[in-house]
């Protein structure tokens, strides 16, 4: 029989379900799958700090995100812009709940409830308070992780913004810099973090988990 | 009995566990981690089913209908990659084409393919059907982008001379985006690992 500790010095690709054994690893330096070369995991230093300062400013550039005017179009003087609040309006009036209710969970409610997750995960980890809580909220953060769509998102509105360029003047709001912020910090947050470290962290600062 | 011991990476928590085929929880994170294949089967097998019922109104309900001053055109998602490519962007018809034609058909296929393959052998390598499911699992989401762009389009151009409605083409493409999404989501790869007539794991 395998003991727990030889469990934990493996790891399983999450692409090509490779099995390999944990080497330990220098400062700052990368393991990557024999396979198929994703990387696997790596040995970086104080990973909670680091990770915390880019939530806190994946919190901030998503708060201004949803707070202001992403783009404003102008059509022979007519002006609308693209706003969450236009968007509760439009839904609402044009009735299109389901795929309304859709747009709004993919786009704006998962991503803050990742945000918020991750903040209130790491501020706890940091404190080294929260047991029982912190573990709910990783295994939330799993289940939601596949669910949010930023980035379909910013592809979706520079295609929108392209079918529009021929009939009107666009004008780039103080909210679409900052969606764009949200999207390389998300993209550095969901590529840097790895669950299994997290775990890993979990299990250093508040012990086993018991049933 | 039928206890073959197999090392199983958990979906939550990503630790590797040492387990047999009987309702097992992840040793570190304890959320269960071997359901019944089986189930996971069928629950694949259903949800892309379903899937693949909505792609049909998906393509022929129109997805984006326009208002112009009363006069009422609807475009269907290739009648909107034709019309761009009609208008000279071939980049961004391209990328609908790509997004919401065959991002969808490809994620059909490849979740067939695994689901056959875990039911008959067929002398496929478990690595690249891994790579497989992990490519299904990536570009999922991004058939999303038509129904998005519609959306977006119907907030900007919201005005009472020109307007644009997101059709019932575009709810159908939505539901059918998260009913494959749900599919994939339900797959275990253990699938893949337990394949009939495979000699390695019937011997341990």
């Amino acid at each position: 029989m395998i003991t727990e500790e030889e469990l934990d010095n493996l790891i399983i690709c999450k692409k090509c379900h490779t099995l390999h054994k944990r080497v330990p690893l220098s400062e700052n330096k990368k393991a990557f799958c024999s396979k198929c070369d994703i990387l696997l995991y790596q040995n970086s230093t104080n990973t909670l700090d680091r990770t915390l300062a880019l939530v806190i400013a994946a919190a901030i550039s998503l708060f201004i995100t949803f707070k202001f005017t992403i783009i404003t179009i102008n059509i022979q003087g007519l002006e609308q812009s693209l706003t969450l609040y236009a968007l509760f309006m439009v839904i609402l009036e044009q009735q299109q709940y389901i795929v309304g209710m859709m747009f709004i969970f993919l786009i704006v409610i998962f991503p803050i409830t990742i945000i918020s997750s991750m903040l209130i995960l790491l501020t706890l980890m940091k404190f080294k308070k929260g047991k029982y809580l912190t573990q709910r909220l990783l295994i939330l953060l799993a289940h939601v992780r596949p669910w949010s769509m930023v980035d379909i998102f910013f592809i979706s509105l520079l295609v929108a913004m392209v079918k529009l360029f021929d009939y009107a003047y666009i004008e780039l709001g103080v909210s679409f810099i900052a969606l764009i912020f949200t999207l390389i910090l998300d993209i550095i947050i969901t590529k840097n973090i790895s669950f299994y470290e997290l775990w890993d962290l979990h299990r250093k600062i508040y012990g086993k988990i018991d049933e | 009995m039928n206890r073959k011991l197999d090392y199983v990476r958990c979906h939550i928590c990503e630790a590797v566990n040492y387990v047999d085929d009987t309702n097992r929880k992840c040793r570190r994170c304890h959320e269960s981690i071997t359901h019944d294949l089986r189930l996971s089967y069928h629950k694949t097998l259903a949800f892309l089913i379903t899937a693949i019922i909505f792609y049909i109104p998906a393509n022929i309900y129109p997805i984006l209908i326009s208002k112009q001053f009363g006069k009422t055109s609807s475009n269907t998602i290739i009648g909107g990659v034709i019309h761009l490519w009609d208008a000279g962007s071939y980049p961004i018809a391209l990328i609908i084409l790509l997004a919401s034609v065959f991002v969808p058909l490809l994620k059909f296929i490849l979740i067939i393919y695994l689901l056959i393959s875990a039911k008959y052998n067929l002398h496929s390598s478990k690595l690249d059907k891994h790579k497989l499911f992990y490519i299904t699992e990536v570009i999922g989401p991004w058939s999303m982008v038509d129904v998005f762009v519609v959306i977006i389009l119907s907030v900007l151009v919201h005005f009472s001379g020109v307007q644009i409605y997101p059709g019932e083409g575009a709810t159908a493409f939505g539901l059918m985006v998260f009913f494959t999404m749900l599919s994939a989501l339900s797959f275990d790869p253990r699938l893949i690992n337990h394949q009939k007539g495979d000699s390695s794991n019937a011997n341990s």
